[in-house]
């Protein structure tokens, strides 16, 4: 017997390699995207810092931004640097 | 509100619903309105200490930049502690202040609270004149913290002793909680407690 093919569609999946299944900060799943984004993905990357807490790119990133003294991780309270 | 607040409440929310402290009944949370902006805690006094017994009920508003910044919690239910002041029920604890952070939530709040009343700090008063019983008169402000759990608690010590005095100090006019205050505050002598009401 043979087969044709005719046409084939590929579907991929991927998920974010995290030790946590939620961001920290606003409580949604890292297969979700935060809640100021649509789409999960590219869009909202997480990142890691050094203590290796990880969070969505634009949770972190605000967190950030409203903490007057020091930048803590809001896990674990060391100093926030982001990992390469 | 905006996006993330509401909807990290809404979570958090069913996450103390289901929690094992609800089930326990030593911790629990209402919501006041439906846009998830105030809600009412409640948390039950610990154990071994003089708020066994008694259930404290909390106010908790969400501000518009939460979880960035911490909710404002105050005690509704009067207690007598070195840090939360016995007139306004402010509360003095540093992680609803300074040291806030984006992953904490209600319930961990809540369980802060609770251990706030395990283990009071009297080096960073709310209430200065409780601060200074607990540190010069521990076995009074034991006392004090008990009959006023009974009193506006539903905690089990009623403090026969303390309560007559109270009376007494009605007998003679005075408004019952206005009393009891400056009994408190007097370490429970009737004199100088007179005395306070009256200048």
């Amino acid at each position: 017997m043979k087969v044709k093919i005719k046409s084939w569609t590929a579907v991929g999946t991927w998920e974010w390699v995290s030790n946590d299944d939620t961001c920290g900060i606003c409580r949604m799943s890292f297969e979700a995207c935060c809640p100021d984004c649509r789409t999960p993905g590219d869009d909202c990357p997480l990142v890691w810092g050094e203590c290796t807490h990880c969070f969505h790119i634009h949770c972190i990133v605000k967190w950030l931004q409203s903490s007057q003294q020091q930048q803590l991780c809001p896990m674990c309270r060391q100093e926030w640097k982001f990992k390469e | 509100m905006a996006n993330i607040a509401a909807q990290r409440i809404q979570r958090e929310f069913r996450e103390v619903i289901k929690s094992e402290e609800v089930a326990k009944c030593h911790i629990k949370l209402e919501l006041k309105n439906d846009e998830y902006t105030e809600l009412k805690g409640e948390i039950a006094g610990p154990p071994d200490t003089p708020y066994d017994g008694g259930v404290f009920q909390l106010d908790i508003i969400i501000p518009e930049t939460y979880p960035f910044n911490p909710p404002k919690v105050k005690f509704i239910t009067k207690i007598w502690h070195p840090n939360i002041s016995s007139v306004t029920g402010a509360i003095c604890l540093d992680i609803l202040k300074d040291q806030w952070a984006a992953a904490m939530t209600l319930r961990t709040v809540l369980l802060s609270l609770q251990a706030l009343l395990s283990a009071a700090e009297p080096d960073d008063p709310q209430d200065a004149v409780v601060a200074r019983q607990y540190k010069e008169q521990q076995s009074v402000f034991r006392q004090t913290a008990k009959h006023w759990t009974y009193i506006y608690a539903k905690g089990p010590h009623r403090e026969a002793e303390l309560e007559a005095k109270v009376s007494q100090l009605r007998g003679m006019g005075f408004e019952e909680h206005k009393a009891r205050v400056a009994l408190s505050t007097c370490d429970w002598n009737i004199q100088r407690a007179t005395d306070h009401l009256i200048s």
